[in-house]
């Protein structure tokens, strides 16, 4: 087990009597990964246990063959920006990127020139010499980042690190995480919007509720997604004609026939075939007066993921 | 990576470190209570010398001569021995107090001249001394040139009595002795006690037998009252005024005279025109304030300063990094826990240790300033520059320890104010302990360090004292062998507590 893999292996985390992950089971080859998850569903205590800021209360955890119990080895070759949006009180860009440096060992000059690299890398020259407490939200963002990837780190660990960025910006730093890849390095980010990692990404992990959803090729996701149906409650004047109607379509798994017969209950695979197709019908004369999603679960997760991009 | 490696990389987060130690915007107080001492010495010395100037300002007398003095001479006779003093401060006190000869109750009163009358009349104006509204009064005599008693048995008028039985012919019984019901007494108005002496008979003096003289409170005395005569029982004449206990004002006469000989200033006191008291006192007393230094680096700056100088600087460490949410950049880097522990601790150290010991030395440096060149020479020269050398150790050694353990409560509680409470309490009962645990207080090694005996505080309830008393000291090579052992098993359990130590800086996704 000590090849190049990020390796998790029935790993737990508990907050007290809360979840952060339960039984997550992972092995992630080198590459962009994305972890995709509502707020609140483990991203972040995934990426904590990968880097020892928390221990797993079971289970066990492996970076390319080193356990974040040795912080020494292992961070010697990980970087990890964080979310905590907080730096040292009075410290520089360049002093602060420069002192984390100096703790691997390198003298001060050198120290110094690798920071100038790494704020150069994401544009951060100019303001390298400005107190951290001016930066904004963005530059601070982009400060964490050029901090993860000053030593060169062959594990690149990124929580939610397009927050808070331009689109150029954006973009760079994604072409960043590309080129760290490509040298068969790990890139290891989470994000709670799909949409805005599914083209970057060469895996892609969707968590929710600190399980892993599901797993593996952007392509396979979304479509693990999209066939999970789902169950909407309309309300609408006459409910077994509308009944009718809606058993024309494909995506329509099952209709149900509310008891107070003022609605129904239907459960469909495409919900966006599914709110065409009552589009079309209410132009058509058919009177609905509400559709509310039944499955909060499920569909929750869906709109974030899907929907938040849009 | 070698330990040499490690070790450097230790002293690189020290240095680091080294800001967060010493401006932290949450332990700037550290610095008031290091200084405060050194405050209160130069605060001390700038009034010494201040008086100094003002005293000489005043001129110089001998030494042997201001010794030389017994109490109960005459102002007169100092001011001639010694010449002009200082200061010449005179005032006088009065205190109100009731006539000790009245305290039987009885008022006697001459009337002079002598009157010719026939009715004698008491006019009671104001009954009594409290809020009592009650005449009362046990016999009214009545004199002429001799001894008998002109009133005696007479028949007598008056205002309304309280009761039958308290009727103005008791005021003429010749008797006192039998009470409340051997009285007259009369309420209300103005009453008045009247006697009819039979004929014109000449009065020269009227002797009054108030409550005190039956027996009861002084305060029911007669407070103000006046006697009358008349021959024909129609015009009056007032021949007395006076009270039943009469208040006098008692007073002193006070005299100080103020010395200075140049090195000690002397205060004479005088009352009623005798020397009461003389306080000789040095200006500076060199030997006193070393003394005073003892007690304050011991019961203050030890026990208190570095205590809560220490707590500020060392929670400040790990908590203050958790509160900052800055905490993960160390657990980020490439170093052991027990590295990290170590570069904090050893920023830590140094910044205390600086301030502490420096605040230390710094006070002794003041206390020096302020006496005698000469004596001072003598002093470093003696024990003195082993005496900074001792009280500077053990301000740093204070460092050390406390520092250890503030580190690791940084580590194992949120909360400082509660294990600084139970450590402060620790280490005021440490003397009452069985010695085994004697030895786990900062606080034992540290008393045996101090080069001079703090003195005791004699003026202190028994309990305080109890609690300041050190307890056995220990040799000096065993203390800061026990000190360093102690240190290090705790800064053992730091180092578990920061090996299971967790980002969580509250709300997290």
């Amino acid at each position: 087990m000590t090849g190049p893999e990020v390796i998790l292996d029935e790993v737990s985390k508990f907050y007290g009597e809360v979840l952060g992950v339960n039984r997550v089971s992972l092995a992630i080859p080198p590459g962009i990964t994305s972890l995709v998850g509502p707020n609140g569903s483990g991203k972040t205590t995934l990426l904590n246990l990968m880097t020892g800021l928390i221990l797993p209360d079971s289970g066990s955890v492996l970076m390319r063959g080193i356990s974040p119990r040795d912080p020494e080895r292992l961070m010697r070759i990980t970087g990890y920006a964080t979310q905590y949006d907080a730096a040292p009180r009075r410290a520089t860009g360049h002093g602060f990127l420069t002192a984390g440096l100096l703790l691997y060992g390198y003298g001060r000059s050198q120290a110094e020139e690798m920071a100038w690299n790494a704020l150069g890398r994401l544009g951060l020259e100019e303001a390298a010499h400005r107190r951290m407490e001016s930066y904004s939200k963005g530059m601070r963002q982009r400060v964490r980042l050029a901090q993860a990837i000053a030593h060169e780190p062959d594990l690149l660990l990124l929580d939610e690190p397009l927050n808070g960025l331009d689109p150029l910006v954006r973009a760079a730093t994604i072409e960043l995480f590309r080129s760290w890849a490509a040298q068969g390095r790990h890139v290891i980010l989470s994000s709670h919007v799909l949409r805005e990692v599914d083209l970057v990404s060469d895996r892609v992990i969707l968590i929710a509720n600190g399980m892993v959803v599901a797993e593996g090729k952007i392509r396979d996701v979304r479509e693990e997604i999209r066939e999970q149906p789902c169950q909407y409650i309309v309300r609408c004047e006459d409910a077994s004609r509308l009944a009718a109607r809606l058993f024309g379509g494909s995506h329509v798994v099952e209709v149900r026939l509310l008891e107070d017969r003022t609605g129904l209950r239907v459960l469909t695979r495409d919900r966006e075939r599914f709110a065409r197709a009552l589009g079309c019908m209410a132009l058509e004369g058919e009177r609905i007066e509400s559709v509310i999603p039944a499955d909060e679960n499920t569909d929750a997760l869906y709109e974030y993921l899907i929907g938040a991009g849009r | 990576m070698h330990n040499l490696d490690r070790a450097r990389q230790a002293w690189t987060i020290a240095r680091i470190e080294l800001r967060r130690a010493f401006v932290s915007r949450r332990a700037f107080w550290v610095y008031g209570l290091a200084l405060l001492p050194s405050l209160i010495f130069l605060g001390g010395s700038l009034q010494a010398r201040l008086r100094e100037s003002r005293l000489s300002a005043g001129g110089l007398t001998p030494a042997p001569l201001v010794d030389g003095l017994r109490e109960g001479q005459a102002p007169a006779e100092v001011l001639e021995r010694l010449g002009r003093p200082v200061y010449d401060r005179q005032w006088v006190t009065s205190r109100r107090v009731r006539d000790a000869s009245e305290r039987d109750g009885v008022t006697r009163h001459p009337i002079q001249p002598a009157v010719e009358a026939r009715y004698v009349r008491l006019n009671i104006l104001q009954p009594a001394y409290g809020s009592d509204r009650t005449a009362r009064i046990y016999e009214f005599e009545v004199y002429g040139d001799g001894p008998e008693n002109l009133a005696l048995g007479r028949p007598a008028t008056s205002s309304p009595p309280c009761s039958a039985g308290e009727g103005p012919e008791k005021a003429f019984n010749g008797s006192v002795a039998g009470g409340p019901t051997d009285r007259w007494c009369s309420r209300g108005g103005r009453p008045y006690l009247q006697v009819d002496l039979g004929a014109a008979r000449e009065v020269r003096r009227v002797v009054i037998r108030h409550a005190g003289a039956g027996g009861e409170p002084e305060e029911l005395n007669t407070r103000l009252f006046s006697v009358q005569t008349s021959a024909d029982n129609r015009l009056f004449t007032t021949v007395v005024e006076g009270t039943g206990a009469r208040l006098v004002d008692e007073i002193t006469a006070h005299r100080a005279l103020t010395y200075f000989d140049g090195r000690r200033e002397a205060r004479l006191e005088f009352a009623d025109g005798a020397l009461a008291s003389t306080d000789i006192r040095p200006l500076r007393d060199f030997e006193g304030d070393r003394t005073i230094f003892a007690g304050v680096f011991q019961y203050f700056y030890l026990r208190l300063a570095v205590f809560f100088g220490c707590l500020g600087i060392f929670m400040n460490l790990f908590r203050g990094e958790m509160l900052d949410r800055t905490l993960h950049c160390w657990l980020l880097a490439p170093a052991r826990r027990g590295v990290l522990l170590a570069g904090k601790y050893g920023a830590g150290l140094i910044a205390s240790t600086v301030i502490f010991a420096g605040g230390a030395l710094l006070c002794l440096l003041v206390l020096l300033w302020t006496h005698d060149p000469a004596e001072v020479e003598a002093y470093w020269r003696g024990s003195g520059m082993a005496h900074a050398f001792w009280y500077a150790l053990a301000a740093a050694l204070g460092c050390v320890g406390y520092g250890s353990v503030f580190l690791a409560a940084g580590l194992l509680v949120r909360n400082p104010i509660l294990p600084a409470a139970v450590l402060l309490g620790w280490e005021a009962i440490h003397p009452f302990l069985p010695r085994v645990l004697q030895k786990l207080s900062v606080l034992h090694y540290l008393q045996s360090l101090c080069p001079v005996p703090a003195p005791p505080g004699r003026d202190l309830p028994a309990l305080l004292q109890l609690l300041l008393a050190p307890a056995e000291p220990a040799s000096r090579a065993g203390s800061i062998l026990g000190l360093l052992l102690l240190t290090a098993l705790v800064l053992g359990i730091a180092r578990r507590a920061i090996g299971r130590l967790e980002i969580s800086y509250g709300t997290e996704s």
